[in-house]
């Protein structure tokens, strides 16, 4: 019996064994076929005598272009329109094809398409540790005739190169990209905070965000009407494109061009349409105010019993932190706290100066101020009434300088920027703000 | 009967074996794509290497992305190729030169790591912080933030920058000094120098509090080991003047209740015994490597 067992069981080896269908779904073998795709790609991208246009998406959404001139070599020429800089000098790094988990094409040595996923916000206006979550790694995932598309590994970006004509190599050669790229410079040239676009009789206030790459409108329709419109742009040779054109009446509003600084009015000429005539000048103040904004903006931390910060305190003159309170050793935070204290039955709002110190924060010293007025115009005017705390000599000068902002006459416009944020903006030229968060 | 019936088998079983055999030929390996590393036309880049580092010293340094050697959960850069040979050179005129002046030139090309990765940015911990290096196995080492490194003869640098330039050479001599006591140890009477004051928490202790209770990092708080290699990168990178400005400076208690002048003597204690373990183990004259890659790094910032 045990021998029977033995003997089927090596029967049942045999024939096993004896099985030598060899049938693989595909012709080759994988690593064949993985040279071939990579040898068709590493063709096309040096087989393109002016190179390729790229359009890529980042996983936030905002779309940039490039230009790139890849060689049989691993070097990779590129233009960006990050800003003016990228968009004009022509820049060479490395790249390489790889055999990943698919074929992938790599940037392996830093160029303009590693600003937007570069980790150190300061490069790119991102976040810290995350950059604008974009790509520099991509898999290859299609390859037709004139264009391939690829998708980031890392953030899932997307990118679609494009075969590239004589014309869309010289529009970055010859400064069309980089002359659209103006338009991102319009706060660094225009000190105000409030920025409108004059086109035909009409003025439309604009406010740029220029890491997401989104405007916003506001103005006053031909019935008197307040509307908005928000939208992301994009660049496009000399083109700045809307993602969702602006519809006022009769008027659309989908490009704007031609831009060109003007020292003399302190304003940019632009084209919008292509033809029409426009400027985008600086404010002093807001188009629409916010009549109700002040005295939400105060309430709403007098009824919490809370505060008011801000990390970077004014920016006056296209300066960020002007009174350098950033440079108190220590220093956290300013703040504002309506109905701090009451004294000699004053009940005061504190502007005050937080530090660090022996491992909590503690109020150092501060302005404070009278119950603010708030103008039936949208203002709201603080009154200096003392100094609480010693303030060192040393940082007199950051202290006096902020707390006499505080208290021009003229007082402060708020703007409401978010659900709990908003920007105060001084009411005396719009020159000069600070910005307040939860 | 019984030896049959394993006769029998044992001729099935080498059939078997034989029905096995189906001529399959492998591939010819040299063309699975990838193996053995990317190449690609070299460089200046990597003819500067080759010559200055890999022929020398048997060093490899990967410049160029590869998501393989970083940690994979990271935002992170490639360097700019043109900071990739102001780094290298710098680190082989502070680092490298300096032992061979003192040590002989056989032992860097024994115990140099032999494995360097770059990386552009800084690794951004969730927590805000930054890692700007990382060793592995007494092998390889990984320097982050070279996009962000400028020496005082560089066009944009500003005072600041200096953190940076420190930071990375106190990251090279931290991670050399731990191959050096993993090849030979160094005397187990410095683990009882500071015994029981080693704490996982030290990320939440300032460098000066450190400094009270006799560590002269935070990070010398972690272990025995991370403090006998924080005591040589400081004591190299600082010099011996910065050393004695450091422990000038040293005032009030400790968080365990040492008095200044009890943290002043351990640290002491722990830099004679640095400078005996060079002496002994290594033939290494330490304040002359001191003085020497203090100049070294002062020529770079100062």
């Amino acid at each position: 019996m045990k021998r029977l067992l033995l003997y089927t069981i090596a029967a049942f080896f045999m024939l096993a064994s004896c099985s030598k269908k060899d049938d693989p779904v595909f012709d080759e073998s994988p690593d064949v076929r993985l040279n071939k795709v990579l040898a068709e790609y590493q063709a096309a991208l040096a087989g393109a005598p002016n190179g390729w246009n790229a359009e890529l998406r980042t996983a936030n959404g905002s779309l940039y272009h490039f230009h790139f001139g890849f060689n049989d070599a691993n070097r990779v020429q590129m233009y960006a329109d990050f800003d003016t800089a990228t968009a004009f000098e022509r820049k060479e790094s490395s790249f390489r094809l790889k055999a990943l988990q698919q074929p992938a094409l790599l940037f392996d040595t830093y160029s303009y398409i590693h600003i937007l996923a570069d980790p150190d916000a300061r490069v790119n206006g991102g976040e810290f540790g995350l950059g604008l979550s974009s790509d520099f790694e991509f898999s290859l995932d299609s390859l037709a005739a004139d264009s391939i598309k690829l998708t980031g590994r890392f953030n899932g970006s997307k990118m679609v190169l494009r075969k590239a004509s004589v014309q869309d190599l010289q529009a970055w050669q010859n400064g069309q990209w980089k002359n659209a790229l103006l338009f991102e410079s319009i706060s660094a040239r225009i000190l105000n905070y409030f920025k409108r676009l004059n086109v035909g009789g009409t003025a439309y206030e604009i406010a740029l965000n220029v890491a997401s790459r989104e405007i916003t409108f506001t103005w006053k329709d031909n019935g008197g009407v307040t509307r908005q419109h928000t939208t992301t742009y994009s660049f496009a040779g000399n083109n700045v494109q809307l993602g969702t054109p602006l519809t006022d009446g009769g008027t659309t509003i989908t490009t704007l061009s031609n831009l060109s600084w003007n020292a003399g009015t302190a304003s940019f000429q632009v084209n919008v349409n292509g033809t029409q005539a426009a400027s985008i000048a600086g404010a002093i103040a807001p188009l629409i105010p916010d009549l109700a904004a002040p005295a939400r903006w105060w309430q709403y931390m007098a009824d919490q019993e809370d505060y008011w910060i801000s990390w970077f305190g004014f920016h006056v003159n296209g300066v960020d932190d002007a009174f350098k309170i950033r440079s108190i050793p220590n220093f956290y935070y300013l703040i504002f706290f309506p109905e701090f204290n009451t004294e000699q039955g004053v009940t005061y709002d504190l502007a005050g100066f937080i530090s660090l110190s022996g491992g909590s924060l503690g109020l150092e010293f501060g302005a404070a101020y009278r119950p603010p007025v708030f103008t039936t115009d949208g203002r709201v005017i603080f009154r200096y009434f003392g100094t609480l705390g010693d303030v060192p000599p040393v940082h007199e000068e950051k202290y006096l300088n902020t707390a006499s902002l505080l208290n021009n006459t003229s007082g402060f416009y708020l703007v409401q920027t978010g659900a709990t944020t908003y920007d105060m903006v001084s009411a005396i030229d719009a020159k000069a703000w600070i910005s307040w968060q939860q | 009967m019984h030896m049959k019936a394993y006769y029998i088998i044992f001729c099935l079983l080498l059939v078997t074996l034989a029905a096995c055999n189906s001529e399959d030929p492998l591939e010819n390996p040299d063309n699975i794509p990838g193996l053995g590393g990317d190449t690609w036309p070299p460089g200046p880049i990597d003819v500067w290497i080759k010559d200055s580092l890999t022929n020398p010293l048997n060093v490899a340094v990967k410049y160029k992305w590869d998501q393989g050697e970083l940690e994979l959960n990271k935002t992170l850069v490639p360097p700019k190729e043109e900071t990739v040979i102001p780094v290298l050179s710098t680190i082989k005129q502070v680092w490298i030169k300096n032992y061979d002046l003192v040590a002989g030139e056989y032992f860097m090309k024994k115990y140099c790591p032999k494995f360097f990765v770059l990386v552009g940015s800084a690794s951004w911990n969730p927590d805000g912080t930054v890692i700007l290096g990382t060793a592995e196995g007494g092998r390889r080492i990984v320097l982050y933030d070279l996009n962000g490194f400028r020496t005082k003869n560089m066009p944009g640098y500003v005072p600041e920058d200096s953190a940076t330039v420190k930071e990375m050479f106190h990251t090279i001599e931290h991670e050399f000094g731990h191959i050096l006591h993993q090849n030979v140890m160094y005397p187990l009477e410095y683990k009882r120098i500071s015994v029981g004051r080693y704490t996982s928490n030290w990320n939440n202790v300032s460098d000066e509090d450190a400094r009270r209770d006799g560590f002269i990092t935070a990070y010398a708080m972690s272990a025995p080991d991370e403090d006998f290699v924080e005591m040589i990168a400081t004591m190299l990178v600082e010099g011996k003047q910065g050393i004695d400005h450091i422990l000038g400076n040293i005032a009030g208690n400790g968080p365990n209740g040492t008095t200044p002048d009890q943290a002043r003597a351990i640290l002491r204690q722990k830099e004679a015994m640095v400078v005996k373990y060079f002496a002994d183990t290594w033939k290494i004259d330490f304040y002359n490597l001191q003085t020497r890659t203090r100049a070294s790094v002062e020529a770079l910032i100062r």
